[in-house]
């Protein structure tokens, strides 16, 4: 009992202490607030990529593939809820006359927001493309307003030209309406009898058809959708029966991984040649890890330097609990003619360094906790004190800043300060133990 | 005769330093029986507080044997001479030792925490905290219960020591130097209410002192030089 009543007293006699503590709990905190922006950040944007995305694709078919053979073997899966074929190629959407504009500033790339004049061109069938994905939605988003949105039979053909249709943001950015021109430039692959390959530019005419708007900006502002025959007829004018990828959409979610090994196995029996297989069948989450794991890559980073500042908070709790330990080592002598053992009354520091600790713990996950729920409110005092932004929503699609406070990470957090609260307890408290009780009890 | 309640037979004590032994004590015997009072004289750096600290199991001695009511204490293992310690001595210092972090009140109470968990503290705090008062009273500071040490005078000091040394009943007490700090006046004070408490539980009292006078109180008086006891 002696312990923790005379570590209570010691502490709470010197504020110094607080000092320490606050390290403890501000480290806490910022590694509750932060890692839980992060993980609420990580959740809804793998929520929108999937929004944006088919459960499944078969991607890299090859030349020779049958897709009418190779559909027809996917459908037959008990899983499998619908199938699309889509055409894929990259090109510039320009006015007629026009030049692009300079390529956007190193780093900021497609998938993290910043919009690239070279486009991701789909070529869908709009009505299988809506069994997969949530295309039709996509079409009418509430942001869209009436004139730019599609008619019914999106990416029919308008006034003989095949339609194209763009992301809301960009269309509305470059002040486009529906039945504006555009040219499409691009090139093909051809081989010459010699059987040299060689690129020829291919360019032809588009007309906005409407806008769509995905959850996820990145895709919205990179991708256009025309019909899949306008690319069949400019680009594989030869092959009618040309397919790039095959999507799908999975009944069940929960068997996602399951699913995509079994339709890998049907995709290689399909397409095998030559004993080698073909085409590889991607996770919507496979397909986009890419910008997935860049944004957890940020999230392991900010726990390392966050787990950094927690050592060194640590630092100044060895410094205030030394700076004790030098001034109380008189009081052991008197504990131990008390009845206290050398051993047992040098815990007596090892407990303030733990009291220390877990106030520190307590007072910071708390924080955390309530930091992490009102956090866009957080935001807007800030925005509106300073004018800072802590985080821009709207480019995420965001109403509020996610967070996300996983328990998990609240024990790990805890068990981490914990730990560094003991070692740096530790040592202070060796020194006292190290210290003979005798010598005070004959000096004054 | 009765069996004393402290007894030490052929206690020798030597201190390392370096290479060298130094003997601090050579062949101390000594024994005091319930009731009795002794005092301890001798010039400075004879060994009376090293005397002290072996007869309190502070200090374990280099060759010899403490007894405590006959039975042998001195080679127990120290969770064990600790727990003696805090049952049977109490100690008193020259220079008080109260922990200045804490009040009168709370100094005197950390020794019943001493021996107790938690939560057996819990227990029982309303009942320690009435004997604390009572001692306090004892002593004369009933009205100086939550003042810090450095709020009271040296005889006060002294006072607030002595309650905190008797509150688990020790059966000794060991006072080194008790009123070494403290002038003549105070000094007797302090000295009366030690020997009325003494008389008053029938404790044997074992008192380091370079006062003669004070040593005449005493019933017996044992002289040491350099180790060995004199006469
Ligand atoms: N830890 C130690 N190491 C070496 N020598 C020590 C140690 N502690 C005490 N001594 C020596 O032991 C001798 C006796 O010391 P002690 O404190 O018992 O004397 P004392 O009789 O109480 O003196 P005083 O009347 O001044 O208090 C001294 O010579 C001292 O130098
Ligand atoms: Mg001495």
């Amino acid at each position: 009992m002696y312990r923790l009543f005379l570590a209570i007293r010691y502490l709470v006699t010197r504020p110094i202490n607080l000092l320490g503590m606050a390290g403890i709990t501000i480290s806490v905190w910022a590694l509750v607030v932060v890692v839980s922006l992060f993980t609420g950040f990580i959740n809804v944007i793998e929520h929108h990529v999937h929004q944006a995305s088919a459960d499944l694709v078969v991607v890299n078919l090859p030349p020779w593939a049958n897709s009418r053979k190779l559909v027809a073997a996917l459908e037959a899966d008990p899983q499998v809820a619908g199938v699309t074929t889509r055409l894929l190629h990259h090109g510039l959407l320009l006015r007629p006359g026009h030049r692009p504009p300079p390529t956007p500033l190193p780093g900021r790339s497609a998938l993290h927001g910043g919009d690239q004049p070279f486009l991701f061109v789909q070529g869908i069938d709009p009505r299988s493309e809506a069994k997969v994905t949530g295309f039709d939605d996509w079409l009418i988003h509430a942001d869209i307003p009436k004139e730019l949105r599609a008619m019914d039979q999106a990416l029919l053909p308008r006034d003989g030209l095949p339609t194209v249709l763009v992301g809301l943001q960009r269309l509305t950015r470059e002040g486009l309406r529906v039945g504006d021109r555009l040219v499409l430039t691009t090139a093909r692959i051809e081989t010459d009898p010699q059987g040299r390959r060689s690129p020829r530019k291919v360019q032809f005419d588009l007309v906005v058809g409407g806008a769509f708007k995905t959850a996820h900006s990145g895709f919205d502002g990179n991708t256009v959708f025309v019909a899949a025959d306008t690319l069949r007829q400019n680009l594989f004018p030869d092959t009618p029966d040309a397919v790039q990828e095959v999507a799908l959409r999975v009944h069940d979610q929960q068997q996602l991984e399951a699913t995509a090994g079994r339709l890998q196995r049907t995709v290689n029996r399909v397409l095998e040649r030559d004993q080698y297989a073909w085409a590889s069948v991607l996770t919507w989450r496979e397909k986009n890890s890419g910008f997935l794991e860049s944004v957890q890559h940020q999230r392991a980073l900010m726990q390392v330097v966050l787990v950094v500042i927690m050592v060194v908070a640590a630092f100044l709790m060895l410094a205030t609990l030394s700076m004790m330990v030098t001034e109380k080592v008189s009081d052991i002598g008197i504990l131990c003619a008390m009845g206290g053992t050398p051993l047992g009354v040098t815990t007596v520091f090892l407990a303030c360094g733990l009291v220390i600790t877990a106030c520190g713990i307590v007072a910071g996950t708390l924080l955390g906790i309530v930091t992490g729920i009102y956090l866009e409110e957080v935001r807007q005092a800030l925005r509106w004190t300073t004018g800072i932004d802590l985080f821009p929503i709207d480019v995420y699609n965001l109403e509020r800043v996610p967070s996300a406070i996983d328990p998990m990470w609240l024990l790990q957090v805890a068990g981490m300060a914990m730990a560094t609260g003991l070692l740096v307890s530790v040592l202070p408290a060796w020194r006292a133990s190290r210290h003979d009780p005798l010598v005070s009890l004959r000096a004054g | 005769m009765t069996t004393p309640v402290l007894q030490a037979t052929a206690v020798h004590k030597h201190y390392r330093l370096g290479k060298r032994e130094i003997p601090v004590l050579r062949g101390i015997d000594l024994s005091v029986a319930a009731g009795e009072t002794v005092a301890l004289l001798g010039a400075s750096g004879a060994g009376k507080s090293t005397l002290l600290h072996v007869l309190g199991l502070l200090d374990p001695p280099s060759s010899g044997e403490v007894h405590y009511d006959g039975r042998r204490v001195d080679a127990l293992p120290i969770g064990q001479r600790a727990a003696l310690r805090h049952a049977q001595v109490g100690f008193v210092f020259q220079f008080y030792h109260l922990i200045p972090e804490l009040t009168a009140l709370q100094n005197v109470l950390l020794a019943r925490m001493m021996a107790t968990s938690v939560f057996a503290y819990w227990g029982q705090r309303k009942q320690a905290r009435q004997k604390a008062i009572a001692m306090l009273e004892q002593v004369g500071l009933g009205d100086r219960l939550h003042h810090r040490p450095t709020e009271l005078s040296g005889g006060e000091r002294q006072r607030v020591a002595i309650a905190r040394a008797l509150l688990a009943e020790p059966k000794v007490v060991l006072a080194d130097e008790p009123t070494g700090n403290l002038d003549s006046t105070t000094a007797r004070g302090v000295v009366d209410l030690m020997f009325s408490i003494q008389q008053q539980r029938g404790l044997a009292f074992l008192l380091v002192t370079h006062d003669e006078r004070l040593a005449q109180r005493c019933h017996r008086v044992v002289r040491m030089q350099d180790g060995v006891v004199v006469r």
